[in-house]
C-alpha cells in the first residue's frame, strides 16, 4: 500500500483511519489500483458523502476484478464523471468499460478460465508454506550429505591407514585395540584416525592396560559427544585432561617394556644365556629352572619407573645370581662329597 | 738420499712400548723371526695385536712400516708408482718396498679389508723365494735376511666376502691373540691409564660381563683398548659412569636396549 504525505493531509482527520482502511483494502487488489484510489479518495472524502464513496469503490472493484488496468483508469476517471450534469453518465460509462473490458458476455470459455485460475492462485498461496519447509529441508539434507561427504573421507583415510597399523600391533593387544578402534570410528571417523595411531603406541609400549585403553576411549567418547575437535585432540592426546587420564591410568613398570635390557643385564651377569619370563608363564615353566628367571609382570613399588626399573633390576641380579652359582641345584646326596672337597680345600681349619 | 734416512728414521721406534706378555708369543715371533717366516696375528679388535708388533719391532732392533688396510687398496699403492715430481716421472716406493728393501717389518693391519688381488702381491714374499717383483719397474727387490712380513685379521669379521684366501692363510705362522685374563687386564689398564688398582680392577669385571654379550647382540666384547680409554679420561677427571657410557657403552653398539644393559652394568661398580 503506498500513501503520499500530502495524500494523508489532504483527508479530514476524523476520517483518516477510514482512508487507510479503504486504501488498504483495495491495494490488497492490485497496487497500482491502490495508489491511484488514494489519490482520488481525499477529493471524494471533501466533496462526496459515504453512499458515493462507496458507489465509486465499488465500481472500481468491479471493473478492476475483471480487467486491473481498466479498474486504475476507471479509478481516475470517475471522480470527475460524478461531477457530471447527467447523473446517468458515471454509471454508463462504468458499464461500457466492464462490457469492454470483459468481451463478449456470452464468452464463458474465458470466464471458467479466469475462475480457475483465480482458484489455482489461491491453491498457490496455500502452498507456498509449504513450499518454504521443503526447501529448508533440502538445505538441512544438502547439509547432512556435506557431513556424510567430510565423514566418507576419513573413513576412506582410515581404512588406508588401518593395514599398516595392525602390522606393527603385538598380536596379543589385537583383540582390545580392534574393539576400541571400532568403537570410535562409529563415532567419527576422523577421531578414529588419531586413535589408531594412539592406541597402537599405548598398546604395544604397554603404557596402559586392556582395562586401561577401554577406560581411556570410553572417556574420549564422552569428550567427543560433546565437542568433535576437542575429542579429536583427546584421541591425538593433543589435550590436557587426555594426558591427565593416562597418568591416571598408568599402571607401573610394565615387564614387557624392560624385558630385554633385563634379559641382557642378567646374562651379562651370569654368563649364561638367561631369559626372562612373566609371572603368567610360571604355571608352564620351573620356577627356578637354569636357564630363566621369572618376575613380575610389572613393577609398581615406587611412584616412579626409575626406581622401578632398579627394583626388577635387584630382581634379575637374584636370578642371575641364582643361575650362575646353582643355588637350587644342591641335593643331600651331594653333602658327603661337599664335605670332602672342603676338608680338602680347608683342611683342619673346617673343623 | 737424505729425505729417504729421515724417513726411515721415522719409523724406527726410540722407546720401549709398553707390552704385557700374555703367553709364549714374544718368543714365537722371535723364533719366526730367526727363520725367516711371515706371521699372522688373529684377535679381535683392541686386545693390544698392534702395540706387540710394535713392541716386538723395538725388541728387535727394526723399523716397523705399518699399512691400514682398506677395500681400496692397490697394489700400487703398496709396492710403489711413478709419480710426477717437477717435469720428471719418477718411481716412489710404496710402504712395502720400503720396509722390504730396509730390512724392517712391514705389518699389514687388518689385511682381509684389502682386495684378493692387492694380497696377492705378498705372496712371493712369504715363500722361500722371500722377493717382491715391482712389475711397473721391470726390478725385482731381494728381500734381506731380517726383513719380516706380519699381517693381523680379526676373526670375528670374516664373511663370505671378507676372508684371507686359503692360499694366503698358509704361508704364515699363526699366533692367536685375545683379551687379557683379568689380572693381566687390570695391570694393562693400570701402566697405560695411570688408574689405581681398584678402578682397574673394577673395569675388567665390566668388560668380563660385557664379553658374556659377545653371543647376545655384540659382534665383539668390549677391547682393552677401550677400557684404557675409559682409565684415561677417569684420570682426566670425568666422573666414571659418565667415562664408562662414553668408552665402553657407545662406542660397541648401536642397540638402545644393549647400551642401557651395558650402562646397568657400569653401574653396579661404580
Amino acid at each position: 500500500m503506498y500513501v503520499g504525505r500530502d495524500m494523508l493531509a489532504a483527508v479530514p482527520e476524523e476520517r483518516r483511519d477510514d482512508y487507510l482502511r479503504l486504501v488498504e483494502e483495495i491495494s490488497d487488489l492490485k497496487y497500482q489500483l491502490g495508489v491511484e484510489v488514494a489519490r482520488q479518495l481525499p477529493r471524494m472524502f471533501t466533496e462526496h458523502d459515504d453512499a458515493a464513496i462507496d458507489r465509486y469503490l465499488g465500481q472500481v472493484r468491479a471493473i478492476a476484478v475483471i480487467g486491473w488496468k481498466s479498474g486504475v483508469e476507471v479509478a481516475k476517471q470517475l471522480p470527475d464523471l460524478y461531477h457530471a450534469p447527467d447523473p446517468s453518465i458515471a454509471d454508463a460509462y462504468v458499464e461500457i468499460v466492464t462490457d469492454a473490458t470483459m468481451g463478449a458476455p456470452d464468452d464463458e470459455e474465458t470466464l471458467a478460465f479466469t475462475s480457475e485460475l483465480t482458484e489455482l492462485e489461491r491453491q498457490l498461496r496455500e502452498i507456498e508454506p509449504k513450499q518454504q519447509r521443503a526447501q529448508e529441508i533440502k538445505s538441512l539434507l544438502a547439509a547432512r550429505d556435506r557431513r556424510d561427504e567430510r565423514r566418507r573421507k576419513h573413513a576412506q583415510e582410515l581404512a588406508a591407514a588401518l593395514p599398516p597399523i595392525l602390522a606393527r600391533l603385538r598380536p596379543r593387544h589385537r583383540e582390545v585395540y580392534l574393539r576400541e578402534v571400532r568403537l570410535v570410528a562409529a563415532a567419527d571417523p576422523e577421531a578414529a584416525l588419531e586413535a589408531a595411531n594412539t592406541m597402537l603406541d599405548l598398546l604395544n609400549g604397554e603404557r596402559v592396560s586392556h582395562d586401561g585403553a577401554a577406560e581411556w576411549t570410553r572417556r574420549g567418547l564422552d569428550v567427543l559427544e560433546k565437542n568433535r575437535e576437542v575429542g579429536r585432540g583427546y584421541f591425538r592426546i593433543g589435550s590436557k585432561f587426555s594426558l591427565e587420564v593416562l597418568e591416571e591410568l598408568r599402571e607401573g613398570l610394565a615387564l614387557r617394556q624392560v624385558a630385554r635390557v633385563l634379559k641382557l643385564y642378567a646374562t651379562a651377569l651370569s654368563g649364561r644365556d638367561v631369559a626372562v619370563r612373566g609371572i603368567d608363564e610360571m604355571s608352564s615353566v620351573d620356577r627356578f629352572g637354569p636357564d630363566h628367571i621369572i618376575l613380575p609382570d610389572d613393577m609398581r613399588f615406587f611412584e616412579d619407573d626409575d626406581r622401578n626399573f632398579t627394583a626388577y633390576k635387584v630382581a634379575a641380579a637374584h636370578g642371575a645370581a641364582r643361575i650362575e652359582f646353582g643355588t637350587y641345584r644342591f641335593q643331600l646326596t651331594d653333602v658327603p662329597d661337599a664335605i670332602e672337597q672342603l676338608m680338602e680345600r680347608y683342611g683342619s681349619k673346617l673343623a | 738420499m737424505a729425505v729417504e734416512t729421515q724417513r726411515m728414521e721415522d719409523f724406527r721406534l726410540e722407546a720401549e712400548p709398553y707390552y704385557l706378555p700374555l703367553g709364549n708369543e714374544v718368543e714365537l715371533f722371535e723364533a719366526a723371526y730367526k727363520a725367516r717366516l711371515p706371521v699372522m696375528l688373529k684377535g679381535p679388535t683392541g686386545c693390544g695385536k698392534t702395540r706387540f708388533v710394535e713392541y716386538m719391532s723395538w725388541k728387535l732392533e727394526r723399523i716397523l712400516v705399518t699399512v691400514g688396510c682398506h677395500e681400496d687398496l692397490t697394489a700400487s699403492d703398496l709396492v710403489g708408482k711413478y709419480t710426477l715430481r717437477g717435469d720428471e716421472t719418477v718411481w716412489q716406493d710404496g710402504p712395502l718396498t720400503t720396509a722390504v728393501k730396509a730390512g724392517g717389518i712391514a705389518y699389514l693391519d687388518e689385511v682381509v679389508e684389502a682386495r684378493k688381488d692387492t694380497t696377492v702381491v705378498i705372496h712371493p714374499l712369504t715363500d722361500d723365494r722371500r722377493i717382491l717383483p715391482l712389475e711397473k719397474k721391470g726390478e725385482v727387490v731381494r728381500a734381506p735376511e731380517d726383513f719380516m712380513l706380519v699381517i693381523s685379521y680379526n676373526p670375528g669379521y670374516q664373511s663370505v666376502l671378507k676372508d684371507l684366501k686359503h692360499s694366503t692363510k698358509q704361508r704364515f705362522v699363526a699366533l692367536d691373540f685375545d683379551y687379557p685374563e683379568p689380572e693381566a687386564e687390570a695391570t694393562i689398564l693400570m701402566s697405560e691409564s695411570g688408574i689405581d688398582k681398584e678402578t682397574a680392577t673394577k673395569l675388567v669385571k665390566i668388560a668380563e660381563k660385557v664379553r658374556n654379550l659377545r653371543t647376545h647382540g655384540l659382534e665383539e666384547g668390549v677391547s682393552t683398548r677401550l677400557l684404557v680409554y675409559a682409565g684415561q679420561l677417569m684420570e682426566g677427571g670425568v666422573e666414571p659412569i659418565t667415562a664408562c657410557e662414553a668408552t665402553i657403552c657407545k662406542p660397541i653398539t648401536d642397540d638402545l636396549e644393549m647400551q642401557r644393559s651395558i650402562l646397568e652394568l657400569v653401574a653396579t661398580q661404580f
